[in-house]
């Protein structure tokens, strides 16, 4: 009896053990088979790995439990695409010694990230969160950097060159890498719906072109003005002169409303695909009805003043400065589409819909556009010609 | 009886017992700063050393590591000598343990923590060089508890004995696979393995142990047997074959393989049916205990009992696709996680601690104070549970929308900010705890038990219990 008992005893501590290897087996081994398998299948040949920088990087994220409040890992589920793209790939992951999956969202997913915000945002935002959005609850790690959000410290560059890396391997793929793994890999029609779908599907990234809806004249301005204090008033001030809290780091500067008219096809577009090359993001998960109250608050700020009207020799003047100067990135009718425009990462404003004040204007001229490539002309161009040509291009706008 | 109780080791039970609620107190002032900074962000400056995120690390590894771990060995002091009729086996080791735990492994492990050093995996934030020491404390633990049961032999060991030896070995060999592999093994495949350890965490280290306290207040406070040995073992079983298998749950519409992700939402599903069977088990046996029973270790335990019923369920229910693909990633999961580390391991581990303490023939015991820990505590569980699981069903219709993601940051607001004011009842449940534990006269304890149901050996109502007592 004893001795059966012994045994019995025996055979469930086997059995015991055997529980715990058939979890590690069937839940950690034999799904990382499976996982290999379709790694091998479905991704590129080359993926980048991560540089040295970026390797800092990723341990600086490690170090500070970004990945507590931000995953990394887009569920196969229309409402993890629908807001941040296409669902995660295995191969996605590949060089993550620890993976950062995350199991937590505070923050939203960062698997595609690079590319999303440009880096002062990015500096801006890590050094002073709520500088950039208002409600924010990200901590800030002012650590990464010596004293102003436009001066990093390496730690700093490291964690942005890291965050420039979440998603590259996979937009670098292309639309080819895309192609060859749907096909190769082996996933049921659901998940390949849902792994195939818009990359990056993030509201914020700016893009230079693209549809935009059509706003109307709102009348709702109490509802604009509480959405403009949550969402805009951090970078342009709550009265539209550019000098919010998180303008400080920002290079441009965000514009200054008060100083600027634009027409509302003009907003609608900024609002919606956001400046690229700029902090400025786009707010496309805002609704039509919400921008257009923004965008009559926008409007708002700009005082409308009597006109002076020049010479005609002083136009004829600012003409033909325009044409040799200024017409191969501004365009001939100052549409921001010069020969030149394209081969900049910031496009030349657009002149037609939307106008700066003089004052505005000559101080672009003087000064340039701080962190864009319009360049200061001070020394190019005479007073006379300065004036001149500031005011001509205010001739282009068309309400 | 007597020379059974001689042979539990009081010092290192009350060190155990008093270096828990310590270490509890800091780990919860972890947990409050990093709600602070939730609800009110820069309220605590800008030091990297009070960033949220390794406040974060440090609240759960110092709550597992620190508060539970002692507890438990505290709890083990006392109870495996009673349950096998052997001493531990060194008291010289129990020193050994007692220090490494506190001095190279919690401690060191929050200031590197706080200084930026650790691994950014889910029970597991601790680095890997403290790794290294509770591999090595748990394997000089396994040596100082586990060969009194195999000397007595295997042969007629009560339920707790064998939770006892089942979460200490299987920690064992779970620890390192959840804290070293995903280092070595990358991305998605090490992320199966983080799923399986942030489970086996708790069903494998803490679960066990809880239990094992459990079943050994409930007959040693009720002076009845429990009421079936059968379910019992059936329970214990099914437990140590499920708790692993549901580790994948944590990463359901993943690209883990679905057949994983399936399998272990079943076995999650069937985990919730086998713990309405251990529960039934230790509820049956309270009966005649009243709702809300005298004998306040008892009381404290039989309370997690019924918070581990509910926090199982909930785990089966949202462990289902439906429920999981909005709830996932919410605060409805830290209410979880708190309903299982504060409303059931920790009442678990504060009625053990309680049980225990009132054992100690010269420690301190002060009734009312502990009667003050247990509403407080009960108090701020349900509140905080009840806060967060709204607050997680309101963030999970927020991004099913298509609201902008900071209109979830902004409604969640209100519910962080209650959140952090639960550290009020909750600090204060466990001010009184400890109060319970060093105010009061030094007997009070056993003084108590012999006015209320006297002092006989325990091995006359529950034999199991008194093994020690047939020799
Ligand atoms: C306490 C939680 C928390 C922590 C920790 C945290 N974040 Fe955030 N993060 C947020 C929240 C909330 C947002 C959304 C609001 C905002 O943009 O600030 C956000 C937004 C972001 C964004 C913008 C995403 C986008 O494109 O809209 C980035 C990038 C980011 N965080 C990076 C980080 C990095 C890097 C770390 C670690 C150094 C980190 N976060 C740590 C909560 C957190
Ligand atoms: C993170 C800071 C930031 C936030 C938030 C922000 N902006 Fe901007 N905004 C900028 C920057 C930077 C520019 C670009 C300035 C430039 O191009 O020189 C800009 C440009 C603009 C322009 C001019 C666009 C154009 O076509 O020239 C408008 C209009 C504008 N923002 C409106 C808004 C509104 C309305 C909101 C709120 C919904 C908002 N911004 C939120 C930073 C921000
Ligand atoms: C290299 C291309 C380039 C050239 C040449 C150039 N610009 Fe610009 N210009 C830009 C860019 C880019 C911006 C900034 C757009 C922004 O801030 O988003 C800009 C901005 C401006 C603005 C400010 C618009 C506003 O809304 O505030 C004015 C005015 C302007 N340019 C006038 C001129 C004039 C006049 C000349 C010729 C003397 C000229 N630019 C030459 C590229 C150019």
């Amino acid at each position: 009896m004893r001795r059966a008992l012994r045994m019995s005893y025996l055979a469930a501590a086997v059995g015991g053990l055997g529980f715990f290897a058939m979890s590690v087996l069937l839940l950690g081994v034999w799904p990382g088979r499976a996982l290999e398998h379709q790694i091998h299948a479905t991704s590129p040949e080359h993926p980048l790995a991560l540089s040295a920088s970026e390797q800092r990087g990723r341990a600086i994220y490690a170090r500070e439990g970004c990945a507590y409040c931000h995953t990394q890992q887009i569920r196969y589920l229309s409402s993890d695409v629908s807001r941040f793209g296409a669902a995660t790939l295995a191969w996605e992951t590949i060089f993550d010694y620890p993976h950062l999956w995350g199991t937590r969202r505070i923050g939203p997913d960062l698997s595609r990230e690079a590319s999303i915000r440009p880096e002062d945002w990015q500096f801006s935002h890590l050094y002073a969160p709520r500088a950039l959005v208002a409600d924010s609850v990200m901590p800030a790690f002012p650590w990464l950097f010596d004293g102003a959000p436009d001066r990093p410290r390496q730690e700093g560059r490291d964690l942005v060159a890291y965050l420039e890396t979440l998603g590259r391997d996979r937009a670098l793929a292309g639309p080819e890498g895309e192609a060859h793994a749907r096909t190769a890999c082996n996933c049921s029609d659901d998940e390949r719906r849902f792994a195939f779908a818009a990359l990056n599907a993030s509201p914020a990234m700016a893009r230079r072109t693209g549809e935009h809806p059509r706003l109307d004249a709102s009348q709702d301005l109490s509802h604009g003005k509480e959405l403009y204090a949550q969402y805009c008033a951090a970078c342009h001030g709550l009265r539209g002169e550019g000098d919010g809290p998180g303008s400080a780091g920002l290079h441009p500067r965000p514009a200054n409303l008060a100083e600027h008219e634009y027409t509302l096809d003009r907003l609608s577009a900024s609002l919606w695909n956001g400046v690229a090359g700029t902090a400025m993001p786009g707010w496309r998960d805002l609704a039509p009805r919400d921008l257009s109250a923004i965008a009559q608050v926008v409007r708002g700020f700009h005082a409308v003043q009597p006109e002076p009207s020049l010479p005609s020799d002083v136009l004829e003047l600012g003409a033909r400065v325009y044409a040799d100067r200024c017409a191969q990135c501004h365009g001939e009718k100052g549409g921001g589409d010069g020969s030149a425009a394209g081969q900049f990462s910031i496009a030349p404003a657009d002149l037609r819909s939307g106008r700066p004040s003089m004052a505005a204007s000559l101080r672009a001229l003087r000064n340039g556009v701080d962190g864009t490539p319009m360049a200061p002309w001070n020394r190019e161009l005479s007073e006379a010609e300065l004036s001149a040509v500031a005011y001509f291009v205010r001739g282009f706008f068309q309400q | 009886m007597s020379d059974s109780r001689g042979q539990v080791e009081t010092r290192l039970v009350y060190a155990h017992g008093l270096a828990s609620i310590i270490v509890l107190f800091v780990s919860l002032l972890f947990g409050f700063f990093a709600s602070l900074e939730m609800a009110a962000p820069d309220s605590l400056g800008a030091s990297p050393w009070l960033t949220w995120g390794r406040l974060r690390y440090d609240h759960t590894q110092g709550i597992m590591l620190g508060w539970l771990a002692n507890a438990f060995f505290a709890f083990l002091y006392h109870a495996v000598p009673l349950l096998t009729g052997r001493r531990v086996t060194s008291v010289r080791l129990g020193q050994w343990i007692f220090g490494l735990w506190n001095f190279a492994i919690v401690l060191p492990g929050w200031i590197l923590v706080l200084a930026g050093f650790s691994q950014p995996l889910e029970w597991a934030e601790f680095p890997l060089v403290i790794d290294a020491f509770v591999v090595l404390a748990l394997l000089l633990a396994a040596i100082q508890f586990l060969p009194p049961f195999f000397s007595r032999g295997l042969e007629d060991l009560y339920v707790s004995s064998w939770y006892i030896i089942g979460g200490l070995v299987f920690t064992l060999l779970a620890y390192p696979m959840g804290n070293f592999v995903p280092e070595l093994v990358p991305g998605a495949r090490g992320a199966a393995f983080s799923g399986l350890w942030i489970h086996d965490a708790v069903g494998l280290f803490v679960t066990p142990l809880a239990l094992a306290m459990i079943y050994f207040v409930i007959p040693a406070a009720t002076r009845r047997p429990i009421f079936s040995h059968f379910l019992s073992m059936l329970g214990f079983w099914l437990l140590f074959f499920l708790y692993p298998l549901n580790g994948t749950h944590h990463y359901v519409f993943s690209v883990i393989p679905m057949s994983a992700q399936i399998g272990a939402i079943t076995a999650s599903t069937l985990l919730g049916v086998d713990v309405i069977l251990v529960v039934a088990n230790l509820l049956l046996s309270l009966r005649g205990a009243g709702w809300l029973p005298r004998d306040l270790g008892l009381r404290f335990v039989a309370t997690g009992t019924v918070f581990y019923l509910i926090v199982s369920i909930q785990g089966s229910v949202q462990a289902q696709m439906a429920v999981n693909q909005s709830v996932h990633f919410s605060d409805w999961v830290v209410g979880h996680s708190h309903l299982a580390m504060l409303g059931f391991a920790s009442f678990a581990a504060a009625g053990g601690l309680i049980h225990v303490w009132q054992r100690i023939p010269w420690a301190r015991y002060n009734a009312e104070a502990l009667e003050w820990s247990y509403w407080l505590l009960l108090a701020g569980v349900i509140l905080m549970v009840t806060d967060l699981t709204v607050a997680g069903l309101v963030e999970a219709r927020m991004w099913q929308s298509s609201a902008p993601w900071i209109e979830s940051v902004r409604a969640a607001g209100p519910y962080w900010m209650f959140r952090a004011l639960t550290f009020v009842p909750i600090a204060g449940g466990f001010v009184a705890l400890l109060a319970g534990l060093t105010t009061g006269d030094p007997g009070a304890g056993l003084a108590a038990i012999r006015d209320s149901v006297g002092l006989k050996p325990v091995s006359e109502i529950a034999p199991r219990l008194a093994i020690a007592e047939s020799e």
